[in-house]
């Protein structure tokens, strides 16, 4: 598992992953499996979530106490570890998902400032 | 927030660690078996690598500094556990440096911090009154200072005053004894917040003039005389004589202000009214928000005030304000604890600086080690904690042994001092801030010597140590200066060590071993004081005297027996004098000398003889007379035969000035030997006839032709047949009694000998450390030498030239340091500076010859090298 600060997006992926796991799990409370499938169903299958950084970040998470966990029956009656969203990570959602509009509609304003480069030739 | 959910969740997986393991393991393999389900072969694969998930999951709960704690604490130990000897060698050499201290600070602790046992004593403090441009001791206030100091002062809750007194205790429920007692004020016990445990505290009433007698009784006394019985309050007992009522008992502890038996309430006398009569100490509870300094600025401003107003008496005395241990304990003593502190300090550095040494020479051994671990990725940093770590294990482990030590330190020292008569409030346990003080010192020892090997090793040249297997590592230069030094160390602490505890004990012989002129052996003593009611005119005093020496006298056995306001080499008494002849001086300049007055035949029983003239005799009664000893004479009359010269004595006491004039003419008749009474030396002494002087207390000294302490029972009767009534302050022999007055030099000369001991132990065992380490090391070459043909006295001179001269550089350090430092002690601990260079160089052999002892049997194995053998080991 690299170290964040080798990543060479700086941590953007891995903020954008925090939010994505929290805004899933706004639905109520799923094991990691079902975390991946909904993003990758819900994507259209764009965003594939691996297990190499799935797991780490709900470990983290909930270390942090952003997410609880607690064991439960799944689906198919198997033993699976469940994770829920706390007050805190509500409030880490919000302020995640703020700043990810922000960026992006920073983002799309550059994009969609007039045609050709930038200084102008 | 986070922060501290991450710190208690991490705390949790501390505990929990195999069942977050196995949760872990469970989690994954469900997303496995899901994705498998699922469909797709590659599964597996496509989960990526198991193992780095599990390890980047359990990361998160990792408080990754503790856990690198534990990981170093363990590997410290599995270290020192393959290493017994080594670890064993360091934590006794520490254990005793830690223990000595540990002991000295439990002394020190009790008799310079501790206080009284009863509640806020620390907030008690004591003030005395001073002239310092006599300096000298501190005199006590008048009983009107007291009430003008009680109604000025706002610095303590409520201002009391004692003098201390002795009294005679006479009731139907045992034998007449004479107790401690305490003239206190009325508000004493209340200013301290203590109440007697049954019956009543004094109330003003008590100390009104004229009021009826009453006495509060300690509960020894309590327990000793009536045990423990009720019924006591009420009772009338007789002291000194006069009728007391008992209307209270203080509690267990209570010994007020130290070692106390009796308290009675301070009754205003017509001679209290006089100024002039200092002998009141005042106490009182620090009120809320003050402090000593405050309170000593405010009672300097009083002392002052009643300077102005009375400059006949009080002109030139001012207030010392003190807390209790400054009250107590007198200064000397104080510098001579400070003292054995300092000793015991260098004695610990001695320690340390012998467990670095033992950690470098492992250095050859663990080269290898440290430098793989730094090949695969340790930080200096991280070597040097785990090192230093090591050292501070051992540093624990000698602590808790020394800390044992210090128990049965105290405890010895406890018991030596018992007959000395200390005071109660000493007691030497072995309490919190000793343990605090333990805890510090391992940590601290630790660290220090753990230092140095710790940053030489971290810094290895890791290329070469791996590649010759670490052989050559620590033999660098760099190693071997670093170890000599501390060796060189060693030495210099040693050596002054040893000097100054050579001149604290030859200081301790000076003034404790002094000559004191007489033969003292074979003398029985019985020390006896009247009480002043039955006794209280002089010729009823000199009478009870007359008759107990005749009786002593007449016991089986006797010699001869005489009288002596004190015993030889136990104090005297002080004298205003004035010559006949000699111009009238001012009150404050008149002369004065040491005397004692005494019996007759007083220079027989002692068996000195007279130099000149004669001893006193029974016809003496009526005549003023005196004798002088050498010293006087050649003082007074230098140059002059004493015989038949006249002069007058008087006596000052309480403070009030004497009329000299109206003290008759004394004709010295005799000349006697020196004889020490008081202080570090002989003195001029003058003698007087107790008929002319009358005592109420003197001591009976019978020159006996048998065992002198055969005589005990004999003395003890005869005092009974005289007068049931009075007791034997003591009964003992001349011999016994002075040696236990010399309980300095025995139990302060045993410490520093001790502590002299121990350092010279250690380093002795230092060198032979060091040079053991060396001849392992230099196998090799000496195989080599002796292989090429250089003799066994070659290889002899080889290891025994590298030895002296470490010790040599430590003598030239430590030597100038030594001097200085037995120049200065002596007159900080006030004993005589005697034969310096004689101890120095007594303290230079001793060391040199510990040196050699070490040196000895690393050489002799250094010759048994088998040039075979080691060669073949190349």
């Amino acid at each position: 598992m690299a170290k964040k600060e080798e990543r060479s997006d700086g941590g953007l992926v891995q903020g954008a992953l925090d939010m994505l796991v929290l805004k899933t799990l706004t639905r109520g409370a799923m094991h990691g499996y079902g975390i991946a499938q909904f993003i990758h169903q819900i994507s259209d299958d764009v965003l594939r979530v691996e297990e190499g950084s799935l797991y780490p970040a709900l470990h983290r998470m909930e270390v942090d106490g952003i997410v609880a966990s607690e064991w439960g029956q799944s689906e198919n009656n198997r033993r699976a570890k469940f994770y829920r969203l706390t007050p805190l990570g509500r409030k880490q959602l919000a302020r995640k998902s703020d700043k990810w509009n922000r960026l992006s509609s920073a983002i799309a304003r550059v994009m969609l400032s007039g045609a050709g480069p930038w200084p102008a030739q | 927030m986070i922060f501290w959910n991450r710190f208690r969740a991490k705390l949790k997986a501390l505990v929990r660690r195999r069942q977050l393991d196995r949760d872990l393991a469970e989690e994954l393999q469900f997303h496995l078996d899901m994705r498998t389900q699922a469909g797709t072969p590659e599964a597996r694969r496509q989960f990526g690598n198991v193992t780095a998930i599990k390890e980047a999951c359990r990361d998160r709960w990792i408080l990754t500094s503790l856990e690198l704690w534990l990981q170093d604490a363990r590997y410290s130990a599995r270290t020192l556990r393959l290493n017994p000897a080594f670890a064993a060698t360091a934590i006794a050499v520490l254990a005793l440096g830690i223990g000595v201290n540990a002991t000295v600070f439990t002394l020190v602790n009790a008799v310079i911090f501790k206080n009284q046992p009863f509640a806020e004593s620390d907030k008690v403090l004591y003030i005395t009154s001073t002239e310092p441009a006599r300096g000298g001791d501190y005199p006590g206030f008048s009983y009107p200072d007291f009430l003008g100091y009680r109604a000025q002062s706002k610095a303590f809750e409520s201002l009391a005053a004692f003098e201390l007194n002795g009294a005679n205790y006479s009731d139907r429920e045992g034998f007449a004894e004479h107790y401690r007692a305490l003239l206190i004020s009325a508000n004493g016990f209340a200013s301290i917040g203590q109440t007697p445990i049954i019956g009543r505290d004094f109330l003003p009433s008590d100390e009104a003039p004229g009021a009826a007698a009453v006495v509060i009784v300690s509960c020894r006394v309590w327990d000793a005389r009536y045990g423990h019985s009720p019924a006591v309050v009420g009772k009338t007992v007789r002291i000194n004589g006069a009728p007391t009522v008992i209307i209270g008992v203080m509690g267990p502890e209570m010994r007020f202000p130290g070692d106390i038996d009796i308290w009675r309430p301070l009754v205003p006398t017509p001679d209290f009214a006089n100024r002039g009569n200092r002998f009141l100490t005042l106490f009182g509870k620090l009120a809320d928000g003050e402090s000593l300094s405050s309170a000593q600025a405010e009672f300097s401003t009083i002392a002052w005030r009643l300077a102005r107003e009375y400059p006949q008496s009080n002109k030139g005395f001012g207030a010392v304000v003190r807390s209790f241990n400054q009250f107590a304990v007198r200064d000397k003593i104080h510098s001579m604890f400070l003292a054995m502190l300092g000793a015991v300090a260098f004695v610990l550095l001695i320690a340390c600086a012998n467990a670095a040494n033992l950690m470098l020479g492992r250095a050859v051994g663990r080269a290898r080690e440290i430098s793989i671990r730094v090949a695969i990725g340790a930080g200096r940093w991280r070597v040097i904690r785990q090192l230093l770590m090591e050292s501070v294990m051992l540093a624990s482990a000698a602590g808790a042994l020394g800390w044992f030590i210090a128990i049965a330190g105290a405890r010895m020292f406890a018991r030596a001092i018992e007959n000395t008569g200390p005071p109660p409030w000493l007691s030497f346990s072995v309490d919190y801030r000793v343990f605090a003080y333990v805890c510090a010192l391992s940590m601290a020892s630790g660290i220090l010597f753990g230092l140095a090997p710790a940053m030489r090793l971290s810094r290895l040249d890791v290329n070469a140590a791996l590649k010759d297997g670490g052989r050559s590592a620590g033999t660098g230069l760099r190693g071997s200066l670093l170890s000599g030094f501390l060796v060189t160390v060693e030495m210099a602490l040693a050596v002054v060590l040893l000097a100054s505890a050579g001149v604290m004990i030859r200081g301790f012989l000076a003034t404790a071993a002094q000559p004191i002129g007489v033969d003292t052996r074979g003398i029985a003593v019985v020390d006896v004081g009247l009480p002043s009611s039955r006794y209280a005119a002089p010729r009823e005093q000199a009478a009870f005297f007359g008759s107990l020496r005749k009786q002593a006298a007449a016991l089986p056995g006797a010699r001869a027996a005489t009288l002596a306001s004190s015993a030889p080499g136990m104090g005297s008494m002080n004298y205003l004098y004035q010559l006949e002849g000699a111009k009238p001086v001012e009150q404050r300049d008149i002369p004065r000398v040491d005397g004692i007055v005494v019996g007759g035949q007083y220079f027989d029983v002692l068996r000195t003889g007279i130099l000149r003239g004669r001893d006193f005799t029974e016809a003496d009664g009526g005549v003023p007379t005196v004798i002088v000893n050498q010293l006087c004479a050649a003082k007074l009359w230098p140059g002059e035969n004493p015989l038949g010269e006249r002069l007058r004595l008087g006596h000052s006491t309480r403070g009030q000035a004497v009329d000299l004039a109206a003290q008759p003419w004394l004709t010295v008749v005799g000349v006697a030997p020196n004889i020490l009474q008081a202080g570090a030396g002989m003195e001029p002494l003058i003698y007087r006839y107790y008929r002319q002087e009358p005592q109420w207390s003197m001591v009976t000294m019978v020159s006996a032709a048998v065992p002198a302490e055969t005589l005990g029972n004999g003395m003890r009767r005869a005092l009974q047949s005289v007068d049931a009534e009075v007791p034997a302050a003591r009964v003992d022999t001349l011999d016994g009694w002075i040696d236990q007055n010399r309980w300095p030099l025995r139990v302060f000369g045993t410490l520093f000998a001790t502590f002299a001991a121990i350092a010279l132990a250690l380093a002795s065992i230092g060198l032979y450390a060091v040079m053991a380490q060396t001849v392992t090391r230099r196998r090799h070459e000496i195989g080599l030498r002796l292989a090429v043909g250089a003799g066994k006295s070659g290889i002899l001179r080889l290891v025994f030239a590298k030895g002296l001269r470490q010790l040599a550089i430590g003598l030239a350090i430590g030597l100038p340091f030594a001097y200085a430092l037995s120049r200065v002690l002596p007159r900080l601990i006030d004993i005589p500076a005697q034969d310096i260079a004689g101890i120095l160089l007594g303290a230079a052999i001793a060391l040199s010859a510990a040196g050699i002892l070490g040196c000895i049997v690393p050489a002799l194995r250094a010759i048994r090298v088998d040039p075979a053998i080691t060669l073949r080991h190349e």
